[in-house]
């Protein structure tokens, strides 16, 4: 297969892409994937990408910091370009108006692949998923494609480099704003995917006895209030809980496997966290390890099961990016990556099976 | 009446994955976030309407 990677930290629009259009020169690309700072403008990239690949299919979204081969970037654009040896086939799609999203994207999949979503096979074909990282609906939209499909869809939330004021997402020269990218694929490749977190669960149990689900709200975790309960599991303060929420946020545990949930904030007793929680759910207080230990060891877990790997994309939560500047480690990151061609970027949320927190997703191809 | 949740679980379960132990697992991590933990139904669980309601709802989608 053929995957090749370039980044730009041009500052004009035209200049960053016609770099890239350089660096990627080597291959006839059949899909161009790109991840670019808030600091290009969102319309003219777009635009500038779908012209400068005019023969392929042309996606991305805005970030909160980009990945590329062995680094960790900021103010840059990363790009993916897979030929016609790595992609059979891929259909981009755009999901409009996430408050009241429709899902005809799925039927032109349908049009395109000539085969029901229902019976799609999952080690055949793979879904990309770009969402609006301001929108608080990836959970829906996760839950709605999984009931479609047996496909996996794997992806993030676009990124403002934390301003919090607006992200879009990109499909074939159109940027588009409380909208969801999707992608599926067809790869010639095998493929496999990652998600790795870097906590182990504790003994304490938290149990959703009443939550404020639209609102990623738990006022309740086993019938006292949220913050009471979640210090009381620490053993902790109250006053102290909210000092916990990176390294003690909490999750759900299947097949030892964890799926964060991230506290954001407190609101009276309540907690509001990064992603829903439903009433009944039984989520375990987890305890932080060591980021670079634990993609190290995903990753040669994932070669020792697939063999080498030709192309990364990775999905790597904001939250992580921030632990890894802040410890000095975003250079040891990056290199986990060196030798293989990958981009990736810092998300505001991640995808797989659902919509997750201080995790990496990432689709490895081999 | 007791049991329909835990059957009609096992039925969606057996239609999606089709006997793959990964596709098992996937499908039962998606009721877990749906907020249906497979693990908490059994043959003697009441009917609870609401739930049984989701899950036909979920049959209905793979048909």
């Amino acid at each position: 297969m053929k995957a090749v990677t370039a980044f730009s930290v041009k500052i004009d629009v035209e200049d960053a892409v016609a770099d890239l259009k350089s660096q990627l020169s080597t291959c006839e690309p059949v899909m161009v994937l790109f991840f670019a700072s808030p600091a290009y403008q969102p319309d003219r990239i777009a635009a500038a990408m779908a012209d400068a690949f005019p023969a392929a299919v042309t996606f991305g979204c805005t970030t909160a910091g980009e990945i590329v081969t062995g680094r960790m970037l900021a103010q840059s654009v990363v790009a993916l370009a897979l030929d016609s040896s790595s992609v059979r086939s891929v259909r981009v799609e755009v999901i409009q108006n996430l408050d009241a999203p429709s899902y005809d994207a799925f039927a032109a999949f349908e049009r395109h692949f000539n085969t029901p979503m229902a019976d799609m096979d999952p080690a055949r074909y793979v879904g990309l998923l770009l969402v609006d990282g301001l929108c608080r609906k990836e959970e829906l939209i996760v839950d709605r494609i999984g009931d479609l499909t047996n496909v996996n869809f794997i992806g993030g939330s676009a990124g403002d480099d934390l301003r919090f004021s607006a992200t879009h997402v990109y499909a074939n020269g159109t940027s588009h704003a409380h909208a969801a990218v999707v992608a599926l694929l067809e790869p010639v490749v095998p493929f496999s995917f990652l998600k790795t977190q870097s906590f182990t669960p504790l003994p304490p149990r938290l149990t959703v006895t009443r939550a404020n689900e639209a609102e990623r709200e738990v006022v309740e975790f086993n019938h006292k209030p949220a913050v009471v309960a979640y210090a009381e599991a620490l053993g902790v303060a109250v006053d102290e809980a909210a000092a916990h929420f990176l390294s003690n946020p909490v999750g759900l545990v299947f097949e030892d496997e964890p799926y964060v949930r991230s506290p954001q904030r407190i609101k009276d007793g309540s907690m509001v966290f990064y992603c829903a929680i439903k009433e009944g759910m039984e989520l375990s207080l987890l305890q932080s390890t060591d980021i670079i230990a634990d993609t190290r060891m995903a990753l040669a877990a994932a070669r020792a099961e697939y063999g080498e790997i030709s192309a990364i994309i990775n999905f790597n939560c904001i939250l992580r990016t921030l632990e890894l500047r802040q410890k000095g480690l975003t250079e040891q990151y990056g290199n986990i990556f060196a030798g293989v061609p990958s981009i990736g970027f810092s998300t505001y949320g991640e995808q797989f099976i659902g919509h997750l927190n201080q995790t990496a997703t990432m689709l490895l191809l081999y | 009446m007791a049991g329909q949740v835990k059957r009609m679980i096992d039925s969606i379960i057996e239609q999606r994955a089709k006997g793959n132990k990964v596709l098992e697992g996937v499908v039962k991590m998606k009721l877990i976030l749906k907020g249906i933990d497979p693990k908490n139904f059994d043959s003697a669980s009441p009917d609870d309407l609401t739930v049984i309601g989701k899950l036909h709802d979920l049959m209905n989608e793979m048909k």
